[in-house]
């Protein structure tokens, strides 16, 4: 049986980098991803079949037959879901993981993210809690991250920054005649705005050429290479030393454990010639960086003699406090022409209210959109009293496609440890592997913040001279998707954590989760860079003290 | 096109695609491609719905000839859109193997993606949606 240092499950953004910084040490590594490894002309842009607008399938996975998940409603109704239907809460599964077809918005979360539960107190039937760890132990790791994969900002964003040399590595992106729209309307409000950070080549970084502004970012493979995620960074990086192997189309099946309930290694299946081949391999530690989904189902899944619950289960916690992010926004129709088809079209943000909202709990960022398809925009961006057919709904398409300004952002979410991951005692995916279930919702108290920032952003687009303005609000449900997190917490204590704050699973001292689902709370923000910094920092971790 | 449905059908339905997306300056559902559109995913992710459709395009014929005693082609255009409102609104007077509200809501959805989406897809000949709405320059 093969032998490694560490075995790590699955090469996306975390993944990727813990990869890349184990390698580099001089590690014996092995990278396991159920996905392929996905050229630019394998992501079709087909804006039906994307991870933003997925109605009959996905363009950079999983496949959507043979890797069902089973839904329970707040009804008590069961569903099992395909990956590309509502209620799976996917993201891709490739080389790269959600980085290879993100929007690469590259947030660090604010001081105060860290310490929800002390600056606003544990809401009743929440779990709302502190990270183990501060903004400053997590700077240094936002630093590299945005050093080493690239990232494009305006120095605002860079909270509490006083050092003269702190700056991003790349200037932001070009504003654009929504931008100038949205600062009007902010200025007049009083609220600042910048340019969202982006981990986008605006000019050439890294060996690779910058941004050609096509209308084709989230949702898609970038055609000159220029967004910046593990696949075309540290994965490469990892590689090229010679000591990592990457296998793809691999999916772990378990977690092994010696006689003594000590972790030794891992199996895991690999399709070949249309037939699946079981493999096992041994390493001194293995990471599981699987998205906060599928890492719970493989620490459930891994149950033994020793640990009938799943590996770190000793506390009931893994698979609890599921989320991601509500997403509130508004839409509102302008006289002048506010698009010019220069992509990204993430141009103007605010973190006025990701803080200090009387009587609410966090708040979120607010920005605006990615251009849109105009199928997407069909879907997405018409008024509630337009009717959907006919003359008067071409007409609007025809002459509002390039007057519609749209602003939206994530919302911190009050966790709830009833949104949860668990096992389904009947469902299997294609290759025998008990599949997820999800069930629950997230906290009350997150909707209360989704409607104040509503508000804010009507607010916003009303101020930057939109004469129709309209928005949705969103009832309780379960939040995860592509921003999902939370679901193996890191903390000091075992009995309402799953790691330690290096994401060292408790009562192991060989396995280890780096992923979002260490995240204790989810910021109001897009959670990459997070991720990404906490796999820096950890993989470092590792690194130093098991050599 | 479609070889599951039959000639009738077929016309029933470019009939009422070009009343979802009327010509304007910028064509109408069927001449931008919304038939080869169905036609590709009639054989396959609609593979499923084909027969749907079959009834659902049989039963708006007959509602039409029960309400105006002509089909559906052969009623004016404010006959037809005024036909279509009920039909969304599930306002029928004959007895439909299918809820005329929910094949209806699927004929918009398909229609419009067909319109406005990619044309790899088979429809939005020429990329005409995307010059009319915008999205690319226009020529």
């Amino acid at each position: 049986m093969q032998q490694y240092d560490a075995i790590i499950v699955g090469a996306g953004a975390a993944g990727g980098i813990v990869a890349g910084v184990l390698a580099e040490a001089g590690w014996h590594v092995l990278l396991l991803e159920r996905g392929p490894s996905l050229r630019f002309e394998d992501v079709p842009r087909d804006d039906i079949r994307s991870q933003r607008l997925s109605l009959y399938g996905h363009n950079a996975g999983p496949e959507i037959e043979g890797n069902p998940r089973v839904v329970v409603e707040p009804n008590g109704n069961e569903r099992v879901v395909r990956p590309h239907e509502g209620g799976y809460h996917n993201n891709a599964a490739c080389v790269g993981g959600g980085t290879r077809v993100y929007g690469a918005q590259a947030w660090r979360f604010m001081p105060q993210d860290f310490q929800m539960a002390s600056l606003y107190g544990v809401p009743e039937g929440s779990s709302l809690a502190d990270w183990p760890i501060t903004y400053e132990d997590l700077k240094p790791y936002y630093e590299r991250a945005e050093r080493e994969l690239g990232v494009a900002g305006q120095n605002d964003t860079l909270w509490g920054e006083t050092a003269p040399d702190a700056a991003y590595p790349m200037p932001p992106v070009v504003p654009g005649p929504q931008t100038q729209a949205l600062k009007r309307g902010a200025q007049q409000l009083g609220w600042r705005t910048f340019a969202a950070p982006l981990l986008i080549n605006t000019v050439p970084y890294g060996g690779r050429a910058a941004c050609i502004a096509c209308k084709w970012c989230v949702g898609y493979a970038c055609p000159t290479d220029a967004k910046n995620g593990t696949h075309n960074t540290l994965i490469p990086l990892a590689l090229a030393t010679g000591h990592c192997q990457m296998v793809t189309g691999a999916m772990t099946e378990r977690i092994e454990t010696d006689a003594r309930g000590k972790v030794c290694g891992v199996s895991y299946f690999v399709e070949e010639n249309g037939s699946a081949r079981h493999e096992s391999a041994r390493a001194k530690v293995v990471i599981v960086s699987s998205g906060a989904i599928e890492s719970a189902r493989l620490l459930l899944n891994s149950h033994s003699a020793q640990h009938p619950h799943g590996l770190g289960n000793e506390s009931d916690q893994v698979g609890r406090h599921l989320q991601g992010h509500y997403y509130p926004g508004a839409s509102g129709l302008t006289e002048e022409n506010v698009y010019n088809g220069v992509g990204p079209g993430v141009t103007c943000a605010t973190n006025q209210f990701n803080h200090g909202n009387s009587g609410i709990i966090g708040g979120g960022m607010l920005c605006d959109d990615f251009i849109k398809p105009p199928i997407d925009f069909w879907y997405t961006s018409l008024p509630p009293d337009l009717p959907r057919w006919g003359a008067a709904n071409k007409q609007y398409m025809r002459e509002n496609y390039t007057r519609l300004l749209h602003v939206k952002g994530p919302v911190q979410e009050i966790p709830s440890p009833h949104g949860r991951v668990t096992i389904d005692p009947q469902v299997r995916d294609k290759w025998g592997i008990p599949v997820v279930r999800l069930s629950g919702t997230t906290h009350q108290a997150t909707v209360a913040t989704s409607e104040f920032m509503r508000h804010r952003a009507e607010e916003w687009l009303r101020a930057s001279g939109c004469y129709k303005v309209w928005s949705q609000p969103r009832g309780i449900g379960l939040s995860g998707g592509q921003h999902q997190a939370g679901t193996c917490r890191m903390g000091h204590d075992p009995q309402t954590s799953v790691t330690d704050q290096c994401g060292r699973v408790h009562a192991h001292d060989n396995l280890f989760v780096i992923d979002g689902s260490l995240h204790v709370t989810n910021g109001g923000f897009n959670p990459v860079l997070t991720i990404m910094a906490l796999a820096f920092r950890s993989a470092e971790h590792i690194a130093k003290n098991f050599n | 096109m479609p070889v599951q449905l039959t000639n009738l059908q077929q016309a029933t339905l470019q009939a009422v695609v070009n009343r979802l997306i009327p010509v304007d300056e910028y064509p109408n559902a069927w001449d931008a491609g919304v038939g080869e559109y169905l036609a590709r995913h009639f054989e396959g992710d609609l593979k499923h719905l084909v027969e749907a459709y079959a009834n659902g395009l049989d039963a708006l014929e007959q509602e039409a000839k029960a309400r105006y005693g002509n089909g559906f082609g052969e009623l004016t255009a404010p006959q037809q859109d005024a036909f279509l409102q009920d039909v969304e609104q599930g306002a029928v007077v004959t007895v439909w193997p299918i809820a005329p509200g929910k094949f209806f809501r699927l004929l918009v959805e398909h229609t419009m993606q067909g319109y406005y989406g990619a044309p790899l897809n088979g429809g939005n000949r020429d990329a005409v949606s995307w010059q009319m709405t915008g999205f690319e320059s226009r020529r």
